[in-house]
């Protein structure tokens, strides 16, 4: 039930495809700070931002083997935004000059009653946590350094504990499709990051 | 011809742009040191500088980029000086230059160094050709091997100092942890999963995971499936989740649907 990859789908008008380009790394928690003051001084000077948002992911498991998969995020401190539901396909592999991890992004922002919708239509939540931390803005690119919490008690966000003692950080920019360029601008700033941290396209099928 | 004077605007263009930057930092950097120097910590110091070499990289860049037309081929020559001010120019250089005139331009349009440095430079020429080329040979070779002794000597006092301490410091990421939070965010390894299985005991509550995670030193256990009918993998390993021997939590207050034996999305 996988979207067919971009290059297979006819022009047929509507939306554009776009496509999320992803570079991942971690940081030590004793080494927050200072990548926070690099990010700072190195992304577009606005309010530092910090967000803590909780993330649940459906499955809907069908005849196929593979199931498809959607992400629902809600903010939660930030009352009254929007629930924002995401569907990420699988990384193009393909040219190995790529520096990022590409894949095929939908972002939706719906109402409250999200997860009501989706388990009406037949999805199943497979996990959830909570993510706590930091954003940053450099022109199209995004920078999330953020700490992921497992949810102790199913459906109680005050009962989490940390998954690890690092942060992850993510750099990513979601793009139309076609625009491998942005892949060595993300290059290029991932290189201002080292050695605090190092980004890199992690292929999320090596770690099952 | 066209495509060569494009190419020289764009490139004049980006080469404008990054100069900006740059300046925009180093103004905000001379700010920082001439107001703030008493909260001023060596780490934003540091930041600034980076933010400065990071700057200065992407202008070398720029004009090293197979793109850029050579500038040394481009002359600039003044067609008209006039004492009084010039509205356009004021604008466009931010209100540095109001005239272009006689006394300006020879600041701005000059590709030879001062008078004094020039002057300088030419009596280090004459210095240098005056002592001969076996003398300079043997100066050069002093220099060099002083500078290798200093660098021995600072490395064996790192190495002697706490320099396992330190370095321990130095890391500030973790390869297995990147894999961890990658694996969490990609397909939820690592976090409660509640996978249906079929034959699991009914009478498992859903235990909350801190008590099974601080059964401690069962943390890295694969717990294997495959002995039991129906049962799917599970996929715990990795991070510390330990679960006491039993697969696939089946917590009451969640509104799953029981699928018996129902396929394991991942299973290999």
């Amino acid at each position: 039930m996988e979207a067919p990859p971009v290059t297979m789908m006819p022009v047929t008008g509507g939306t554009i495809n776009m496509m999320e380009y992803l570079l991942q790394g971690s940081v030590l928690d004793h080494s927050l700070e200072s990548l926070i003051h690099r990010l700072r001084g190195l992304c577009d000077n606005m309010e530092p931002e910090t967000f803590l948002d909780h993330e649940m992911v459906f499955l809907l498991k069908g005849q196929q083997a593979s199931p498809f998969v959607l992400r629902a995020r809600r903010s939660m401190d930030r009352a009254g935004t929007p629930w924002h539901l995401r569907y990420l396909g699988q990384p193009e592999m393909g040219d190995k000059n790529r520096h990022a991890l590409v894949r095929n992004c939908v972002d939706i922002a719906t109402s409250e009653n999200l997860t009501d919708f989706l388990m009406e239509m037949g999805f199943r939540m497979d996990h959830e946590f909570v993510a706590k931390g930091h954003l940053f803005r450099k022109g199209i690119m995004k920078v999330m350094v953020y700490k992921i919490f497992r949810i102790l008690v199913p459906g109680n966000t005050d009962s989490i504990e940390a998954l690890s003692l690092s942060y992850l950080v993510e750099l990513s920019i979601v793009a139309p499709a076609g625009q491998d360029m942005v892949s060595d601008d993300m290059r290029n700033f991932a290189e201002q990051l080292k050695p605090l941290v190092h980004l890199e396209k992690i292929d999320p099928k090596r770690l099952m | 011809m066209q495509r060569e004077e494009k190419q020289l605007e764009a490139s004049l263009d980006a080469l404008l742009s990054q100069v900006a930057d740059l300046k925009n930092s180093l103004g905000s950097f001379i700010y920082k040191l001439e107001n703030e120097y008493d909260r001023l910590t060596w780490p934003s110091v540091l930041d600034s500088f980076a933010l400065l070499s990071g700057q200065l990289n992407t202008l070398n860049k720029v004009l090293k980029h197979e793109k850029t037309p050579l500038f040394r081929n481009q002359v600039i020559i003044p067609l008209v000086l006039s004492p009084d001010r010039d509205e356009d120019l004021m604008r466009q250089t931010e209100g540095r230059v109001p005239v272009f005139s006689h006394e300006v331009v020879p600041d701005h349009l000059r590709t030879k160094p001062d008078p004094e440095v020039e002057e300088q430079e030419k009596q280090l020429t004459t210095d240098a050709a005056r002592i001969g080329a076996d003398a300079a040979q043997k100066q050069i070779q002093s220099l060099n091997k002083m500078c290798s002794n200093l660098l021995e000597k600072i490395s064996k006092e790192e190495r002697e100092s706490e320099s396992g301490g330190l370095r321990q410091n130095k890391q500030t990421f973790n390869p297995t942890d990147t894999n961890a939070l990658v694996a969490a965010v990609a397909f939820g390894k690592g976090l409660s999963n509640w996978r249906p299985s079929g034959s699991s005991g009914p009478g498992q509550p859903g235990q909350p995971g801190a008590g099974t995670i601080l059964a401690g030193a069962s943390g890295l256990q694969q717990v294997q499936m495959t002995g039991a009918p129906g049962q799917q993998q599970s996929m715990l390993s990795g991070v510390q989740m330990g679960q006491a021997g039993q697969p696939g939590k089946m917590p009451s207050g969640i509104k799953t649907n029981i699928k018996s034996a129902s396929m394991h999305p991942y299973q290999r």
